[in-house]
């Protein structure tokens, strides 16, 4: 088992954002994480990129225990997270950023720059552009092909292809599968369905702060307690319309 | 008619020129406002290192500066030994008290860091005016006369700015393959975000610590020329506010983060200090805090690149107007 | 009775350290930033009072109005003009924008009034009280009991009032603060009004019972750190606390010590409090 979180909860304050939420990856998969806003996911993703100290339970990665680990740590161990809102480093070029992720397994600058551009050759972006005048999709690419560099066995995608036009989703949709097939495991925090079910093979969907169904796309679609989740009790049952005049309007 | 300048021959020229000045500008004011402008140009490009590419603002920097000034005179006074040998020990207190800053408040926000130096620079500066093992407030001397070149007293400034000169190149030469490497490469990533850097793995609080330590280590040797240059220090000149401030604005000027923006800083501000002395006489001195105030609100508020930032964002529209035409 | 009397002048001395540092730790929690020319807006109220009394004429009331009115029509002004473009910015803004207003505030005071320490005319407060055998000046008393007074009055505006509670809602959350319809450029002005001003009254209330020149503001400044630090980045309550407790402990170490070492020892303190427990008594780090 590559990723065996357990357990793992968040507190602040009084406020559970994660209350006891369970994965197991296994290498080689690709799962996807869907749920309300606020559902935690997020706060989720943050332990296990070690962005955020979890308050209870375990995450072990290849056997280690990254439970308190750092961010650094967890990048280091091999695993790789991008940003809902990329934090492009603004005043270097793409090919710039990416080296600096390479730099994690190439410690010398011509190999870091070589590994560097081939990654930048694969995702499609102009290695000499100025970080800062990329727009949204370009700075979501650029922070999934900064963190390739990294070679991470398990990638954490935090909403990365949110605001994408239907052309560019599909292109980066395919650079997931790219991404899949050449050995990375992947977790994907999503609210677009058509990612979900086009590259998914297991679901877990969080509702505050648990996990509260997982199967395939398809069956966790029509799971009751997900229609729930997201609609509302009540929507288990088509809406009741009144009669007409039943009443003051 | 577009004239192309490579930057390695502009490099080249401009350490011709450096070398050539004091031959061709051979009168003692002009060779004085030469090692002025050396050592700020130093003592900001070690400031530059931390503040600039790191971008953890120091606004303390003199206590490094300091340490390294009173550590030379300090051996001289204490055991008669040449000041040389004082040097390196300035360094490794220097280093030592970057470690010792560095270590609590690089793990909290930048603001932290930035206090601390402010509160610690003034610690020392008290604590030394009251310490009459290093002279109080009255400070220290060095050789009146030298016994030899390691006493490293010399009549006129010559050596002076040769000496100067080539720790100059060492700094830039330094901050140059620095920034080539990967050390270079996680600096400026964390300045632009400590967040990003550390999901790629970046060592953040370890990689600061190493870029305070080498802007200490310089900022001591900056404080030492000083000190072995004008033959006296005390509390004020070794610690003030006025030290630090003048690191931070010569760097900030020309360009926090560039290589030669703390010399082209030096360039515009040495001369110009050197003007208002001039005409203002002592009373200059109060003036020149309010016009260095003014400066850098001016900077962090519309140019926190400085000018080489100007110039890279005007030079294109330059160009344009000129092909036009 | 000598100690006792050095605690409690600490003590009152240390109120109004409590007041001022409040406007720090007001700006820290709203927008998580350090305003390096607070100290400034301590010294330059105390000029201000001093220009009232001397061409205007005017009791504490007069003038400790004035005080604050001017410093929080500054306070409101230098957010407009300069902190707001520079708070989203890189850190070098932000740090230079506030350290620069310092040096020029600081300078310019030279310039104008000179490095020589100056005092109040004779005020309404003049005297000394004579307590179960501590003398202790009647300004000195009146200052720290005002001081208390409004720390706590801020304490309270935060926390019980419509206003205080949009402040703080900008500082939790500036986009929900915004859905709700707050609109948090106008709170960060108010914030920094707020803060100035607390500064301002701070300053007239010294002015009344201690000599002062502008280099106090670099020493203000800095001791408005070790405050906060103390109390807690953030916490007006905190401050307080921390305000009585440093005043104590430097009236207590200029007693022991000697004068010169009073700053060291706040100063040591501070670095301290960064190494041990940067969140202070009762704050967030």
């Amino acid at each position: 088992m590559l990723l065996d979180a357990q357990n793992v909860a968040k507190a602040f304050g009084s406020f559970w954002a994660v209350a006891g939420a369970d994965l197991q990856v296994e290498e080689g998969e690709i799962i996807g994480l869907i749920g309300p806003n606020g559902a935690g996911k997020s706060t989720f993703f943050n332990c296990l990129a070690g962005d955020t100290l979890p308050t209870g339970g375990r995450i072990l990665f290849n056997g280690v225990d990254l439970t308190r680990a750092s961010p650094d740590a967890h990048a280091r161990a091999g695993i790789g997270r991008t940003f809902q809102v990329p934090a492009t480093f603004e005043d270097m070029s793409v090919i710039d950023n990416v080296t600096v992720g390479a730099f994690l397994r190439h410690p010398h600058r011509n190999d870091a720059r070589e590994h560097a551009r081939r990654i930048v050759e694969m995702t499609g972006l102009r290695p000499d552009q100025p970080g800062r005048s990329l727009g949204t999709p370009g700075r979501k690419r650029l922070g999934i092909a900064r963190v390739l560099a990294t070679e991470p066995r398990l990638l954490l995608l935090d909403e990365s292809l949110a605001g994408l036009t239907p052309t560019e989703l599909r292109d980066a949709i395919a650079l997931v599968r790219r991404i899949h097939e050449s050995g990375v495991t992947i977790v994907i925090v999503e609210h677009i369905m058509e990612v979900i079910m086009t590259l998914t093979r297991r679901v877990l969907v969080f509702n505050q702060g648990r996990v509260i169904s997982s199967g395939t796309p398809e069956a966790v679609v029509k799971d009751e307690a997900v229609i729930e989740a997201y609609l509302g009790r009540g929507a288990r049952r088509p809406p009741r319309i009144p009669p007409p005049h039943a009443g003051e309007g | 008619m577009k004239k192309f300048l490579s930057p390695r021959v502009g490099v080249c020229l401009l350490g011709a020129a450096l070398l050539l000045f004091p031959m061709v500008f051979s009168s003692p004011f002009y060779r004085d406002i030469g090692v002025a402008f050396l050592l700020a140009a130093i003592s900001a490009s070690a400031w530059n290192i931390v503040g600039g590419y790191a971008g953890q603002v120091s606004v303390g920097h003199s206590m490094f500066f300091g340490l390294g000034a009173y550590t030379p005179l300090l051996f001289y006074t204490l055991w008669g030994w040449s000041p040389l040998a004082g040097i390196p020990a300035g360094i490794l207190l220097s280093v030592a008290l970057a470690v010792v800053i560095g270590l609590p408040t690089f793990r909290l926000s930048g603001h932290y860091f930035s206090m601390a130096t402010i509160a610690v620079a003034e610690l020392i500066r008290i604590f030394f005016g009251t310490w009459t093992l290093v002279g109080g407030a009255i400070g220290l001397q060095g050789p009146a006369v030298a016994r030899g070149w390691w006493d490293l007293t010399f009549r006129g400034d010559l050596p002076y700015y040769y000496v100067f000169l080539a720790v100059l190149g060492l700094v830039l030469f330094v901050t140059y393959e620095v920034g080539r490497r990967r050390f270079g490469f996680y600096l400026r990533a964390i300045k632009a975000s400590e967040r990003a850097a550390r999901s790629l793995g970046v060592p953040v609080r370890l990689t600061k610590l190493k870029a305070l330590a080498l802007s200490a280590a310089f900022s001591s040797a900056a404080g030492s020329l000083y000190a072995v240059k004008t033959g006296f220090i005390d509390p004020d000149s070794a610690f003030g506010i006025l030290v630090s401030v003048q690191m931070v604005i010569v760097a900030a000027l020309g360009g926090a983060g560039t290589l030669f923006g703390p010399l082209l800083g030096a360039l515009i501000l040495v001369p110009l200090q050197t003007a208002a002395n001039t005409w203002f006489g002592g009373g200059g001195s109060g003036l020149t805090f309010i016009i260095y105030g003014g400066i850098i609100v001016l900077i962090a508020r519309f140019e926190p690149g400085g000018l080489f930032d100007l110039w890279h964002r005007l030079a294109p529209r330059l160009r344009r107007r000129a092909h036009a035409a | 009775m000598v100690v006792l009397q050095v605690i409690v002048g600490g003590i009152l001395l240390g109120a109004i350290y409590a007041l001022f540092s409040s406007g720090l730790t007001l700006i820290w929690g709203m927008m998580n930033f350090i305003n390096f020319a607070h100290g400034e807006f301590v010294m330059l109220s105390m000029y201000v009072a001093l220009l009232v009394v001397l061409y205007l004429g005017g009791g504490p009331v007069g003038f400790g109005a004035a005080a604050a009115l001017a410093l929080f029509v500054l306070g409101v002004a230098i957010y407009l003009a300069l902190i707001r473009h520079v708070v989203r910015g890189p850190m070098l803004s932000q740090i230079l924008s506030t350290f620069g207003l310092a040096l020029l505030l600081r300078y310019t005071a030279f310039f104008i009034f000179s490095a020589n320490f100056v005092s109040l005319p004779q005020t309404s407060l003049a005297g000394t009280l004579n307590i179960g055998g501590i003398f202790l000046p009647v300004a000195q008393l009146v200052a720290g009991a005002v001081a208390i007074t409004l720390t706590i009055a801020l304490h309270l505006l935060l926390t019980r009032t419509t206003i205080g509670s949009r402040l703080l809602a900008v500082a939790e959350d500036r986009s929900a603060a915004m859905l709700m319809g707050i609109r948090p450029d106008r709170m960060q002005a108010l914030a920094w009004g707020l803060s100035a001003g607390a500064a301002g009254i701070a300053g007239a209330l010294l002015a009344t019972a201690y000599p002062w020149s502008p280099s106090v503001g670099e020493t203000f400044g800095l001791i408005a750190f070790v405050t906060v630090a103390l109390g807690g980045f953030g916490s007006v309550l905190g401050s307080l606390y921390a305000g009585l407790i440093i005043g104590l402990i430097q009236a207590v170490s200029a007693f022991w010590l000697g004068a010169i070492y009073k700053d060291i020892v706040v100063y040591g303190l501070f670095v301290a409090l960064l190494w041990l427990r940067p969140q202070g008594l009762m704050g967030k780090a």
